[in-house]
């Protein structure tokens, strides 16, 4: 069990700086070396609108992000009354008297801190409000003066060298104002943890940036889309110091294509995007499966259809990953479920897409992508990374006849390369045969459509594709994908507790489905459901016409991740009423 | 990635004629086709500069025109519908020592793929783009395309079959695609007549010796769905012969003027000298890393 388990909350105006006050806090904790994660809701406006940015700190693994408020500051009454009901009996309130009236017959301790006028009379610099902010949150929960100092120095408040004065002023104030009152939340987190391991500090983003890299990807073409636009301004900052080509197009269509062609030449080719951008990819995604050109497409799912939630998560986007594109059109899909796994599920994607020549779909999610994580620095070392087969230099053919879609016992065919084999063929969108040649005749729509799909089977045998997790003799058995694992795994542990018996089965791997696995499952536990964030039952709508087996569904559409106490009422539910 | 993955190819001591760029695919087209010229003329210009097979590859989306890499003995890669030059500016940029070719249509390039024109201009890459332009789409047999002439309704391809224009003729306006591409920005803009071998094979060669993004429209006629083969020859005129190519004012002015004078200038309108986009990539690299490439382990530091 964990020593703490805090939830802070942080709820402002749009553009106030209420999500930097969140990001360095997180940090600071991290820093600590205790586990945090974090969660932000925000409009898609760049002014304007509620906006709030969470931090739940624990001293294990945290895997949701939190069901209730230890704490919530609030800089005015619109957020006040939005986010009051959240907090825990045992919570406190922060709020700003002068821009709001707290209601006083709420059981909560409500703490009122002018930050507006003390920012403005004392500390006079408008700017340095935040840090004011950040300072008496973590004055509150017991953080030394001297480790914030160093973060306000060191994050992106130190960069604005002209402020860093009034910034430590303020923060120093915050502390002194804290100890002055006498204000004692009862909530403080240790802060002698050590990690035995060295941490990176990643969003789910930044994660699938440096997976990316260390997988060998060399060139990245997007067009900009929330929530995915980070992934190129990460890469555009760190491409260029690996001698890696990364180029904004002019839309999504315009990334794809050009992507497919820096891998025709041999480049391990990136694109990332969101449903809208994803929703014009699929007929070029269609291109790449037929003319079997390794090609690696992020979708950060947000809620949809058409320009739905662009700052809201969803996961809906999984028909589309799995049968986007006209004709019968084979490709992988795959989703990472944390900070962490968005790392190795990059290296995972490329390896793939290299290995069996194919395009790759990575789902992850707004809130994943937007999620900060403290995790164990990868041993790059201990990478395993996939280039694709290409013909060796002795096979003693001619171009001529050199079969670019060769019919080899595992279906994958070695891929000459432009500049560095004479082995030149043309790759065709249309109909081929194995030497890549336009070929309508039944016979090579027969065996190039079979070459296609078999040739992505064994993916769905490849290590840690299918996590299956809680006890052989379940009563109940949940199934999720991607992000939802954390949350799946803590409402199991709080099952657990209660003595209930709860297993889950998480996926990695979408496509090609572990049937395996999931019949074996689904097989062995008398209820089975499937856990996702949208309204269709996406996942569960593949499973059952893969399986033709009958399966309950627990779907949330709110454009909010999972609570696991949304899981743990759920499984509660099903347990005590079927 | 950007350095040349050539260096182990030996020292070239072949030398190819036009003979050795031809695939043993025989071409597809109608006879008559102006194409053909167009593949001649690009068959030539790769003999005539002994390009390595291995070192070419020609990108093409959707059409008849789109059928082109297949017939040439080189590195192919044959996309969908309007995206030749995205998928070429892609084949460039992760191998700047390749030669790259887009070749299409005039659906291709200017209606479906008409959005990528003027951002492949401005990135000015150093790639050849011959747009074989028949006015007409082929491979669907005879509908108007955005440069067929406006009102034109000659696009009956029997007595027995509709006309494929709808009304009485098409009624939207004709791009002039030279003009804009002038006015785009491009580096190398040229034209040509398929019926022109000679000039054609010489301009195409042109375009792939500029450093930059070349357009050459490639005047293609249909013989099956839009004969123009008369029409043209009539009214196909050379640039003057103290025609200055480094005027772009002038340039747009004879591509705007020319269509009320019913007449088609072939040659090379305009040409400038500008870094390429893979320059600029170069250098942003050099401020980047200095001499050296980084680690990804100091990548992963700054998150540490």
């Amino acid at each position: 069990m964990s020593s703490v388990d805090l939830t802070i909350r942080i709820a402002g105006e749009n553009g106030e700086g209420v999500l930097t006050v969140g990001d360095v806090l997180a940090e600071a904790l991290a820093r600590l070396g205790l586990d945090i994660y974090t969660f932000k809701n925000l409009p898609a406006e760049i002014k304007g609108g509620a906006s709030m940015t969470q931090v739940r700190v624990m001293d294990t693994e945290v895997r949701s992000p939190g069901d209730a408020l230890d704490i919530l500051m609030v800089w005015n009454q619109e957020n006040y009354d939005i986010h009051v009901g959240e907090v825990k009996p045992t919570g406190a309130v922060i709020y700003d008297p002068d821009e709001c009236t707290v209601d006083d017959s709420l059981p909560l301790m409500q703490i009122g801190i002018p930050l507006q006028k003390i920012t403005k009379e004392i500390i006079k610099v408008m700017k340095s409000k935040n840090v004011l902010a950040f300072g008496i949150l973590t004055s509150c929960i017991g953080i030394p003066f001297e480790t914030c100092k160093d973060m306000v120095t060191q994050s992106r408040w130190g960069r604005r060298k002209e402020f860093l004065e009034s910034n430590i002023n303020a923060l120093k104030h915050a502390y002194d104002y804290v100890a002055e009152q006498g204000i004692d939340l009862g909530l403080r987190v240790p802060v002698d943890r050590k990690k035995d391991h060295p941490q990176l500090i990643v969003t789910g983003n930044d994660a699938l940036c440096m997976g990316s890299i260390a997988a060998g990807c060399r060139y990245y073409a997007g067009y900009p889309i929330t929530p995915a636009s980070d992934i190129m301004e990460t890469l555009a900052k760190a491409m260029p110091k690996i001698d890696g080509v990364l180029i904004q197009t002019e839309d999504e269509i315009a990334a794809i294509t050009s992507a497919i062609g820096a891998s025709f030449t041999g480049a391990k080719a990136m694109t990332a995007t969101a449903g809208p951008g994803f929703s014009l990819m699929v007929e070029a995604l269609g291109l790449a499966m037929m003319e079997e050109i390794p090609v690696v497409v992020i979708n950060v799912q947000r809620g949809g259809p058409s320009t739905g939630l662009p700052t809201k998560t969803e996961q809906s986007d999984l028909n589309l990953a799995i049968y986007g594109a006209h004709g019968d059109a084979p490709r992988i899909v795959i989703a990472p479920t944390n900070a962490e796994d968005c790392f190795y599920t990059a290296v995972q994607a490329f390896n793939l897409a290299e290995k069996y020549q194919v395009p790759v779909i990575l789902l992850s999610d707004q809130h994943l992508a937007a999620r900060t994580q403290g995790i164990p620095r990868p041993d790059l070392s201990k990478l395993e990374i996939i280039e694709r087969r290409q013909p060796t230099s002795d096979d003693g053919v001619t171009p001529q006849e050199f079969n670019r879609y060769e019919m080899t016992e595992d279906y994958i065919s070695p891929m000459p390369l432009p500049g560095k084999h004479t082995y030149h063929y043309v790759a065709t969108g249309l109909e081929h045969d194995e030497h890549a040649h336009i070929d309508y005749s039944p016979e090579a729509h027969l065996q190039m459509t079979e070459k296609r799909f078999k040739k992505i089977e064994p993916a769905a045998e490849e290590h840690d594709m299918v996590r299956r997790y809680g006890p052989e003799d379940a009563q109940l058995g949940l199934i999720g994908w991607g992000s939802s694992e954390g949350p799946i795994l803590e409402a199991l542990e709080r099952a657990e507790a209660k003595g209930y018996k709860v297993a889950a089965l998480i996926f990695k791997l979408i496509n090609p489905l572990p049937e395996k696995e999931a019949r074996a499952f689904i097989d062995s536990i008398p209820v089975v459901s499937v856990v996702e964030l949208n309204t269709s039952g996406q996942f569960a709508n593949f499973l059952q016409s893969r399986l033709c087996v009958p399966l309950k569904r627990f779907n949330i559409y709110t454009g909010l991740p999972f609570k696991a106490g949304d899981i743990e009422q759920y499984i509660e539910g099903v347990l005590q009423h079927g | 990635m950007v350095e040349a993955v050539t260096a182990s190819t030996p020292k070239e001591t072949v030398k190819r004629t036009q003979k050795n760029y031809r695939s043993e695919v025989k071409p597809t087209w109608c006879p008559g086709c102006g194409d053909f010229g167009v593949l001649s003329a690009l068959q030539r210009s790769f003999a005539e500069r002994n390009l390595a097979p291995k070192d070419i590859v020609i990108v093409s989306g959707i059409g008849c025109s789109g059928r082109l890499p297949e017939f040439v003995n080189a590195y192919g890669l044959h996309v969908v519908h309007g995206r030749a030059l995205p998928t070429a500016q892609g084949v460039k940029a992760a191998n700047p020592e390749l030669t790259v070719v887009a070749v299409g249509g005039d659906g291709d390039g200017f209606a479906i793929g008409g959005g990528h024109v003027p951002h492949a201009v401005r990135r000015n890459q150093d790639i050849t783009y011959v747009l074989m332009d028949n006015q007409v789409y082929g491979l669907t047999k005879g509908q108007p395309s955005p440069t067929t002439p406006t009102g034109m309704a000659a696009l009956q391809r029997s007595a027995s079959m509709p006309k494929m224009a709808p009304y009485e003729g098409v009624l939207e306006g004709q791009l002039n695609m030279l003009a804009m591409i002038l006015v785009y920005g491009c580096t190398f803009v040229a034209r040509t007549f398929s019926s022109q071998a000679t000039e054609m094979s010489k301009l195409i060669g042109q375009g792939l010796d500029h450093r930059g993004f070349s357009f050459i429209q490639a005047m293609s006629p249909c013989p099956t769905f839009y004969n123009t083969y008369d029409p043209w020859k009539e009214s196909f005129v050379s640039l003057p012969e103290d025609w200055n190519d480094s005027d772009r004012i002038k340039a747009i002015d004879l591509a705007m003027e020319e269509v009320n004078d019913g007449v088609f200038h072939s040659g090379l309108f305009y040409q400038e000298q500008r870094a390429t986009y893979m320059d600029k990539v170069r250098s942003v690299f050099s401020k980047a890393r200095g001499d050296q490439v980084a680690t990804i382990e100091s990548m992963l530091d700054q998150y540490a």
